[in-house]
């Protein structure tokens, strides 16, 4: 009985310190400019917020500080960007991401991959609170709008 | 004449008091002339502020080693403390004069984002940037 309440008592302490909602990971360096109010990762870097994962080999996230709490505005990856949303998964070479509008663009040989389909383009527009995708093509003459199925919704 | 003697040691007693209280003040007073400058200054279990850019710093260690006059070497745990950031590693170089500070050790770092590991740091703190290097894993609160 002791020991079960020991294993449990250690359970919780490591989920409470390796569980985290948010995180920025990376391979080379991270740099906080705190004049500039911004993070900039460089190197295999893996970008978690509540929304979704990114991968790329270089972020820059620009904060604001309220309430004494520092909280990521824009997040902006660069070459071989990977953003896993729920069931899609997004690719491009550059990304930004504002926290204000949960939008995401993408541009350079974009890609949506999900379940049922692949879609390839030029710009990725994700607004993902209206549940949204406006993909434009390499030539802009043409726009191919995704609406997803009620279910995937937020 | 007993009276005139005890006025005697009286006044003598005064005198006398006088004369080392004036020597007590005047070599109180008297500025140092000389500049003691000491290197290679070793102290265990230090700990100390600097005035720097981002604020008072409070600085710690478990042997604090002087190298010269504006370069210090935390050796073994160290933490340097400050309104923006707690950094604490091991083995920290701090030079004064251009407000840096390295380690090659590994680091963790509270601010208020959240808490930071890494395999070493450079503080720019006169230019408010922290460039933290290797693997970087930073939990964002």
């Amino acid at each position: 009985m002791i020991n079960q309440i020991l294993y449990l008592i250690v359970s919780l302490l490591f989920f409470s310190t390796s569980y985290s909602d948010s995180y920025v990971k990376a391979s080379d360096t991270l740099i906080w400019d705190s004049e500039n109010k911004q993070y900039t990762a460089n190197g295999d870097v893996e970008f978690k917020n509540e929304k979704f994962i990114a991968y790329s080999d270089k972020m820059i996230a620009n904060y604001i500080e309220e309430n004494n709490e520092e909280i990521f505005t824009t997040v902006e990856l660069f070459e071989n960007v990977v953003i896993e949303f729920k069931d899609e998964i997004f690719k491009g070479n550059h990304a930004i991401y504002t926290k204000d509008d949960n939008i995401i663009i993408l541009t350079g040989d974009v890609s949506i991959e999900s379940p049922t389909r692949l879609l390839t383009g030029y710009e990725l527009i994700a607004d993902i609170d209206n549940n949204k995708r406006i993909l434009n093509s390499a030539d802009k003459d043409s726009l191919v709008e995704v609406l997803l199925e009620n279910d995937s919704k937020n | 004449m007993i009276r005139n003697i005890n006025k005697k040691i009286i006044n003598f007693l005064i005198i006398f008091f006088l004369a080392i209280q004036f020597f007590i003040y005047f070599y109180n007073q008297r500025p140092l002339s000389e500049n003691f400058s000491q290197k290679d200054i070793t102290v265990e279990n230090f700990s100390s502020i600097v005035l720097s850019k981002s604020g008072i710093t409070k600085i710690g260690s478990k042997k604090l080693n002087k190298i010269d006059e504006d370069n210090i070497y935390l050796e073994g745990n160290s933490y340097l403390e400050n309104d923006e950031y707690k950094i604490y590693g091991e083995n920290i170089y701090i030079k004064l004069k251009e407000e840096i500070s390295n380690s090659n050790k590994p680091v963790r770092v509270v601010n208020s984002m959240g808490v930071l590991k890494s395999k070493g740091f450079k503080n720019l703190d006169n230019e408010g940037i922290i460039i933290f290097k290797g693997e970087v894993e930073f939990l964002i609160d």
